[in-house]
């Protein structure tokens, strides 16, 4: 017995000593993403080179999917104890400056060491909270609609960009009666769409600091009247379908993953950097579309938005400016993004997005000139960052929906119930 | 009469068959999957052959991420989930001898601790554990994926093998006495050879447990190049950018594999009754 | 010199001292892993904490939401729904298939193999996809049923309330493995004389069973009883992974509200006050199943 017991403890010890040969003369930073192998490889492959160029610099990588990499990084927070470079999330931005765990990339700005001259304005105000430059955005997104061109084509529907609600509807209707093919609307997305309505009803930013910006309950039904219409009128996909898949994957979107009319969908509310991901999955003889989300005024409710940022984090401690260095050399170098090639968004930086331009794939191109022709001239500044509080809303407006789709609420109700308790969420 | 037994044996095992095909059938499909070309695995759900057989996905995954090969995620595992399991299994049954066959002051706290310490959610003590192993230096590497299984972490193995232990007559003990066995070499030379049984049962879900196990992979390992399969896997299939189920499919099948074999391997003793003749009523 | 060593054996070797020696890994090990992660845990439950910034203690208000919060009610319904369903189901499946698979054949190994692996892929992601794949409308079980005449037209499993749950305590149930494996190594440990007698004694079957193997495997039910039941109120991937509560929160269970309360929505300090209310519930249930312990099950050698 007290051998065994020795034995542990000889193991224990072994793993001590083990544990510490990992520590090494050289600079070594910690750069955590999270995203699907492609990205992983490209990034990897960047910072590979990065570290050929700059001797005495290697990296300690490490990606997760989504909700994991959020776990992880928050955890990672309470130990004081964050990655040098972190890949960041418009949802999570303000939460993350506001606790200061992100440093204020101004300085390296006014030294020279980080160079945004070519990054637009807006897209660099929205990386800033409180006046701090905490997040260098890494590519631009829009809002975008993806649809089967192969289906209207056929049915002779032309689908314009910047189309409103009224002509989305009636589009749904024709498709589902001439066809029986429904429409998916976005499920399990209200943080990104229901900002969207509002902001055509000229409420930008839907929080304040301890509740709801907005007079009362009235504002909401818009939201919810549609998905009571495409319930009560049969057109969309209903909550039982979704049950089935998971939410928001390319994969298994309504659009290109159905087994009967009843269960397709004729388009999908995606971002732009996934339509070479949606083209790419779908059956060979569909031609994918793309075009902006349907909005009762869409100028007012179109923005770009960061894909992603880069941030760099409180913990970096001594290793704050090579890390502003690396983040510097991704959004700058035209030579390693070329290997990048907008995985992550059409690049901020206007001269490396027109370098790397021809190297594009079809979907690439496609991107770029949807970004460019379509949503720049047509859309306003991006809404704030959204607050502590209100990922909870979201996910309660998501249940509402549900709620609607089930039939057992009326959108009415769903707005009054979503105002009292986001009120109430937020003020705690 | 021996017709008879015949037929009822063959309905024994055409019944057991069967439904053991239903059993494992999901397992089939996922493994008929992992054949199928990427892109076909959902539009093809329905159907248990592949339309074009490929093994493209297999080299897709292997391939692993950054210049990972799944190789590595493998060893990784294996390294961990082995030592894990020499750990639990040695220092759980030593732990639950002294429960079954001592008395001792204290002891009723200590069970009841150990049981205590089972229904609190793992969740909640991620980030506990995390700034506490932090403390101890630990975070980075592969200790706190290890270590605590040598000092019987987890109760449910100690109150197994306690009860166990206790299914075994005493009076084997009170010999063992009589000979001039100590409480301890009554342990090492009656007691741990006929544990077999729950030791096996013990080996089996300790290591299948370490390889599933990615919760605390997730925040103690910092690099990919260390990250074991149970995190790797979900690499595959990221929601906000785009999935690769079939690489996600063959890996799984791959993953399934070293926990298969442990299976079959130490089920053997199971059938054999290593203990049995050793127990007289 | 010698006396004193031959008391230090004395002393090491009374029944009190060895327990204190074998049992001090779990003692060193519980100290130094449990200890301080449980009591900051229990600390959070009365903070304000949204893990990214430092808790600020918050009295009792974690517990005060509790109270109001509907949510946390449905879960706490829809886990005692599918622990108490589940477990059982489990049980009785490990039980049965266990003493089908306890006599030896040529197949034994292939069957046990069998029926093991639907437990050994545990609650990796492939699981979730697989999951939802056969349940869903042109899936293998609407499929089945249809064929069998069960059902006239699909059923939609996992987007209707009063199904969906069930799709979970399903995956709970085929996971029976660990569970039917605890019991063939009882039923191994049953001495085969105790049989031979029986069988002089001129028992049947059925007899043999209900006098002699149900009996002496009473202490393993008790043991997986306890088990499995600390599990299912504490299950937590097979919601995560599959339906994440869905529909209409009618598979949400009580670790994956908790899990959403810390990591998603910022209250921390509320999933810690939820995680120390689960550790009561189940602990009076345990004490329950611990004080009922004597009455149905078999102690003592044979």
């Amino acid at each position: 017995m007290k051998r065994k017991l020795i034995a542990a403890m000889a193991a224990t010890t072994a793993l001590t000593a083990m544990a510490g040969c990992y520590a090494s003369a050289e600079t070594t930073l910690t750069f955590a993403w999270w995203g699907n192998q492609t990205r992983t490889e490209r990034t990897q492959a960047v910072l590979d080179m990065y570290a050929e160029e700059n001797e005495g610099i290697t990296f300690d990588t490490q990606t997760a999917d989504y909700n994991d990499y959020w776990t992880k990084l928050a955890t990672s927070a309470a130990g004081n104890a964050l990655p040098e470079l972190i890949q960041m999330d418009y949802t999570y931005v303000d939460q993350y400056a506001d606790n200061g765990l992100l440093i204020d990339l101004t300085p390296y700005v006014e030294s020279g060491v980080l160079d945004v001259s070519n990054i637009s304005e807006d897209i660099l105000a929205a990386g800033t909270v409180d006046g701090q430059l905490v997040a260098i955005c890494n590519g631009v997104n829009a809002p975008s609609l993806l649809y089967n061109k192969t289906i209207t084509d056929e049915l002779g529907i032309e689908i314009n960009d910047n189309m409103t609600l009224d002509e989305f509807m009636d589009i749904a209707r024709q498709i589902y009666e001439e066809t029986g093919i429904k429409t998916d609307l976005p499920y399990e997305a209200a943080d990104n769409w229901l900002p969207y309505i509002l902001r055509s009803e000229d409420i930008v930013d839907m929080f304040t600091d301890d509740g709801l910006n907005v007079e009362d309950s009235s504002a909401f039904e818009r939201f919810f009247e549609i998905y009571q219409i495409g319930a009560e009128e049969g057109w969309i996909i209903g909550a039982d379908i979704h049950a089935e898949l998971t939410s928001n994957s390319v994969e298994e979107s309504p659009l290109i993953y159905y087994s009967s009319e009843s269960t397709q969908s004729w388009c999908a509310f995606f971002w732009s950097n996934q339509l070479s991901a949606m083209t790419e999955a779908a059956p060979e003889d569909m031609e994918i579309g793309i075009t902006t989300w349907p909005s009762d005024d869409p100028v007012k409710s179109d923005f770009l938005k960061p894909s992603q940022f880069f941030s760099v984090t409180r913990d970096a401690g001594e290793n704050e400016e090579e890390a502003v260095k690396v983040l510097n050399y991704i959004i700058n170098s035209v030579e390693a993004n070329e290997i990048l090639l907008g995985e992550r968004g059409v690049p901020a930086t206007s001269v490396v997005a027109e370098a790397i331009s021809p190297l594009l794939d079809e979907a690439g191109q496609t991107v770029t000139a949807f970004i460019n022709d379509v949503v720049t001239p047509n859309s306003s500044t991006i809404s704030a960052a959204v607050p502590e509080g209100a990922s909870e809303v979201f996910d309660y407006a998501n249940q509402l929906v549900d709620m609607v789709l089930y039939g057992q609420m009326d959108a009415a109700e769903a707005a009054e119930s979503l105002f009292t308790e986001g009120n109430s969420i937020m003020s705690r | 009469m021996k017709a008879k037994k015949r037929t009822l044996n063959i309905i024994y095992h055409v019944l057991v068959f069967c439904f053991g095909l239903v059993m494992i059938y999901p397992l089939i499909w996922m493994i008929m999957s992992s054949f199928k070309e990427t892109n076909t695995i959902f539009t093809t759900a329905g159907s248990l052959i592949p339309e074009k057989f490929t093994l493209e996905n297999y080299v897709n995954g292997w391939k692993g991420f950054a210049n990972v090969s799944f190789r590595v995620f493998f060893q990784n595992s294996l390294f961990i989930s082995i030592i894990a399991t020499i750990g639990t299994v040695f220092s759980s049954a030593v732990v639950a001898y002294g429960f079954a066959r001592c008395e001792f002051r204290g002891k009723k706290i200590l069970f009841a601790a150990m049981l205590v310490s089972m229904m609190l959610p793992a969740q909640v003590l991620m980030i506990p554990q995390y700034l506490w192993y932090q403390k101890l230096g630990w975070v980075g590497t592969y200790l706190p994926l290890i270590v605590p299984y040598f000092f019987a972490i987890q109760g449910f193995f100690v109150y197994m093998m306690t009860n166990f232990i206790e299914g075994i007559p005493k009076e084997l003990d009170e010999a063992a006495k009589i000979d001039g066995c100590s409480y301890y070499t009554i342990f090492t030379r009656i007691i741990f050879p006929l544990m077999t049984p729950t030791l096996i049962s013990s080996v089996i879900f300790s290591f299948m447990w370490r390889w599933d196990d990615f919760l605390s992979a997730l925040l103690y390992v910092s690099n990919t190049v260390r990250y074991p399969v149970s995190l790797a896997l979900k690499l595959f299939c990221d929601s906000s950018s785009s999935s690769d189920y079939g690489a996600m499919f063959a890996m799984a099948t791959l993953s399934i594999i070293p926990a298969v074999l442990i299976f079959l391997f130490f089920q053997q003793y199971l059938v054999e009754g290593v203990s049995t003749s050793g127990l007289k009523g | 010199m010698n006396k004193k060593k031959q008391t230090l054996s004395q002393w090491l070797n009374k029944n009190s001292t060895a327990g204190v020696v074998c049992t001090l890994p779990f003692i060193i090990g519980f100290a130094l892993f449990m200890i301080v992660p449980m009591g900051m845990s229990l600390y959070y439950a009365f903070c304000d904490y949204n893990i990214i910034s430092p808790p600020t203690f918050s009295g009792l208000k974690n517990f005060q939401r509790m109270l109001t919060d509907t949510t946390f009610w449905t879960t706490l319904r829809v886990t005692f729904k599918f622990a108490f369903i589940s477990v059982p189901l489990k049980l009785l499946f490990a039980l049965i298939v266990a003493l089908l698979l306890f006599k030896g054949t040529k197949m034994t190994g292939i069957y046990r193999a069998m029926y093991y692996l639907p437990s050994i892929i545990g609650g990796s992601v492939a699981v979730a996809v697989l999951w939802k794949r056969m349940f869903s409308q042109n899936g293998s079980i609407n499929a089945i049923l249809m064929a069998l005449g069960v059902i006239d037209s699909p059923v939609s499993w996992l987007g209707n309330t009063s199904t969906a749950l069930w799709t979970l305590i399903i995956l709970a149930v085929w996971q029976f493995g660990s569970s039917m494996l605890i019991f063939l190594s009882a039923l191994k440990q049953i001495p085969t004389t105790l049989y031979e007698a029986a069988r002089v004694d001129g028992a049947n079957g059925r007899k043999q069973f209900f006098r002699i193997t149900l009996p002496l495997i009473t202490p393993n039910i008790h043991f997986n009883l306890v088990m499995q039941l600390i599990n299912g109120f504490l299950a937590f991937t097979q919601c995560y992974i599959i339906t994440q509560g869905k529909p209409l929160n009618s598979t949400l269970l009580y670790t994956v509200y908790m899990y959403q309360q810390s990591f998603e929505f910022g209250s921390a300090g509320y999933g810690a006050a939820m995680a120390w209310v689960m550790l009561l519930l189940i602990g009076l249930i345990t004490l329950i199943l611990f004080a009922t312990r004597k009455l149905w099950v078999y102690d003592g050698g044979f």
